[in-house]
């Protein structure tokens, strides 16, 4: 179950426009050790594709999204 | 700096070096006429923020390298050597820039400082010192272009939450897809942003208007552009001029983003399509009649913030003009005009780089805050993402007052039968 | 001295024009062995047709006179002078009828001109005393207007300075003389060197032979860019 995963970090970025979850995600990501999680959650609904390709082309790892009403979260485990 | 870098970075500005850039370097004889011409500069009074100081900067390195004067009298020219502080210099000179090209008009030989500000960015990729945000922005936007099918069910999920609202602003034929994706042999590719902002008012009007349109999977948005990476540049572009070519459209439209829309329609070469900014494509509906506006719609003062790469740079003047005569009595141009008009202050990739920028971006563009202040108005329209995130940060910051929209919600919002 | 004097009046002008043109040349041929720019570069909204708008930003200025009327003001007055005092020196040399169409003696203007040209330039080197222009300016930008302005001085008192000699000892005839065979390639400098006011023709064309040299290395070049760079402004 997604709601069991375990993070090391929250960031809400409820509200924020296109870029700036991205943004945030990836400065909160520096944050916490390689192999710790980052939740985050969103409203953009453009991140739905922005936070795979991010983490495609900065190597880190996306465990889980999931989908409430209009947010979206994210649990993004820091590989790189 | 060692050797092996200096060279690198030697090469690539020879890269950058085409015969108007040439130009450029070779020509100004640093009049100053350009100083209070830069928002920066006319809003805090420091001699680096002035366009030809900016130039300069680069020019002192190109003198030194490229030029006999620099080479056999650099104390004429005050031509310098390539080192830390001088890419120190390039990354204050080109991270001061907005790009907005509005001391290129006062110019008397009209030398483009977005131009030469390109190789002070591309020298600080090649030494790995630009705002690394940028970079990792054009690689998200790239890696999003690779595995696009692999997304492609996310995205048109996330699309599917937005129907609803789309159809709360138009009613559309049951059966239709009010946003549709991968339509083969559509008259218009919208390519729009991230944000729902961008693709449901558009989408709205669309289908008001009945045309055969299709949305992008890509966000139209050129980080590539803002960071001054050429090649990256053109992989983001690329991505959608291939999507065009695969569906066969006949014309690309491009949100409202002035980067983008620029990038695609004069810096990119000739393509197989048409090339319009979402504006022209509203300014085009309400002449052919296929889309009325309530002009009631909105009873307060409006005025509109004209984008630099959408008017200056890339000639959408009129038609966001002609819409507005469409939604309000009360119109008030701001002065001076469009070709004179001041920088919001947040291109050049400065709003993409965020809380980092924001206090710079505040001070400098105080002008800016004082020419929509004088309008009187309490709407300030634009088209361009960028624009109307500083445009919200000014008004904040410098309580003005108004309630910034993008022009193309408003159109969205005055739709009538 | 009369050694000196003739070194001045014949090889160094000889080398001076090589050096001229040969060096506008070199710059030009650089430029244009550089790989063109598809894009475009222009400003909207535009206008046509293109080169005629170039054409009058080149010449009239609009936006320096928007931003700045009174370096606007010095700048045109400063080359109008400049092309009327170039119209002069050709008359000295030639017999120009098409240029008589509005009678006047040779030489034009009699020093006044040198006289608007020399506050003009005064002008310019003060201009680049004060921020922001101060911070701008490098080495190069006042030698060349105190170069300039040497020329311009010593050229246009030239006739002033007659008056406290032997005034018709030499003028305008003993100077188109000396010029006509050094175009003829066969240099004789004549009576120019003797008279007491020879000292002011010969640091005029000492002067004037240096910014010859200097021209096309340095930002002097606009004069020929600016065609150009306009043209690229207005598409």
């Amino acid at each position: 179950m997604t709601e069991q995963l375990n993070s090391d970090k929250e960031l809400d970025l409820k509200g924020l426009p296109c870029p700036m979850p991205i943004v945030k995600v990836s400065k909160g990501i520096k944050d916490i050790e390689i192999g710790q999680v980052l939740k985050a959650v969103t409203t953009d609904p453009g991140s739905l594709n922005d936070f795979p390709a991010w983490a495609r082309s900065s190597g880190n790892e996306i465990l889980d999204t999931h989908q409430n009403g209009e947010e979206i979260t994210f649990y993004i485990k820091r590989s790189a | 700096m060692d050797k092996q870098l200096q060279d690198k970075l030697l090469e690539l500005f020879t890269g950058k070096l085409s015969r108007q850039v040439q130009l450029y370097l070779d020509t100004c004889s640093r009049c100053g006429v350009c100083s209070d011409t830069c928002h920066v500069y006319a809003s805090m009074p420091i001699p680096k923020y002035t366009p030809a100081y900016r130039a300069e900067v680069v020019r002192r390195i190109f003198k030194k390298y490229f030029k006999a004067q620099g080479k056999l009298l650099p104390v004429l020219g005050e031509a310098k050597i390539l080192d830390e502080t001088a890419l120190d210099e390039l990354k204050e000179a080109a991270y001061s820039c907005t790009g907005c090209r509005r001391c290129m008009v006062y110019c008397p030989f009209g030398i483009d400082t977005q131009q030469i500000m390109s190789i002070a960015k591309l020298l600080l990729i090649g030494a790995n010192s630009e705002p690394e945000i940028l970079t990792m922005l054009a690689d998200m936007s790239i890696s999003k272009g690779e595995s696009i099918e692999e997304s492609k069910e996310r995205f048109i999920e996330g699309l599917k939450r937005l129907e609803t609202d789309v159809i709360d602003k138009w009613k559309i034929k049951a059966g239709k897809t009010p946003i549709p994706t991968d339509a083969q042999n559509a008259d218009i590719l919208y390519v729009a942003l991230a944000g729902a902002h961008s693709i449901v008012p558009a989408a709205a009007i669309f289908n008001a208007a009945g045309e055969n349109w299709s949305l992008s999977f890509f966000e139209a948005v050129n980080f590539g552009a803002f960071v001054g990476d050429p090649a990256k540049t053109k992989l983001i572009s690329d991505r959608i001029v291939n999507e065009a070519k695969r569906l066969k459209v006949k014309e690309v439209s491009i949100c409202e983003c002035g980067t983008a829309f620029r990038v695609m329609k004069h810096l990119s070469g000739p393509q197989p399509f048409k090339v319009s900014s979402l504006t022209e494509v509203h300014a085009r509906y309400l002449r052919e009649g296929r889309i009325k506006l309530d002009q009631s719609k909105f009873d307060l003062p409006v005025t509109y913030h004209d984008p630099c790469q959408m008017a200056r740079n890339a000639g959408v003047i009129d038609d966001p003009r002609f819409i507005l005569q469409h939604l309000t009595d009360d119109f008030r141009e701001m002065a001076p005009d469009p070709k004179y008009n001041w920088c919001c202050g947040g291109g050049g990739g400065l709003v993409a780089l965020g809380e980092e920028t924001l206090d710079f971006r505040m001070k400098s563009a105080r002008v800016k805050a004082d020419q929509v202040k004088k309008t009187g108005a309490k709407i300030l329209a634009t088209a361009c993402e960028n624009c109307h995130t500083q445009l919200s940060d000014l008004n904040d910051h410098y309580k003005m007052n108004v309630e910034v929209k993008f022009l193309s919600s408003m159109v969205a919002d005055a739709l009538v039968h | 001295m009369d050694t000196i004097y003739t070194l001045i009046l014949v090889p160094m002008v000889y080398l001076a024009f090589f050096v001229f043109f040969a060096g506008i040349i070199w710059r030009i041929t650089a430029l244009i062995r550089k790989p063109k720019l598809p894009t475009t570069l222009k400003i909207y909204p535009e206008k046509k047709p293109a080169i005629l708008w170039a054409l009058t930003d080149t010449f009239f200025l609009p936006g320096v006179r928007r931003n700045n009327p009174v370096l606007w003001f010095f700048l045109m007055v400063f080359h109008l002078c400049l092309l009327l005092l170039f119209i002069g020196h050709l008359e000295l040399v030639w017999d120009l009828p098409m240029f008589q169409m509005i009678p006047h003696e040779i030489f034009l203007g009699n020093g006044f001109l040198g006289i608007i040209l020399s506050v003009s330039l005064l002008f310019f080197l003060f201009r680049r005393f004060i921020s922001p222009t101060k911070d701008l300016s490098v080495p190069e930008d006042y030698f060349v207007l105190i170069l300039l302005f040497l020329t311009v001085i010593f050229g246009s008192e030239m006739d002033w300075a007659r008056r406290w000699y032997a005034y018709e000892e030499m003028g305008p005839a003993e100077y188109r003389a000396y010029l006509q065979t050094l175009l003829a390639f066969k240099p004789d400098i004549g009576d120019v060197n003797i008279s007491g006011h020879s000292f002011m023709l010969v640091l005029h064309v000492f002067f004037g032979n240096l910014f010859l040299m200097v021209f096309p290395f340095s930002n002097l070049m606009h004069s020929i860019f600016a065609i150009p760079l306009n043209k690229l402004r207005r598409g």
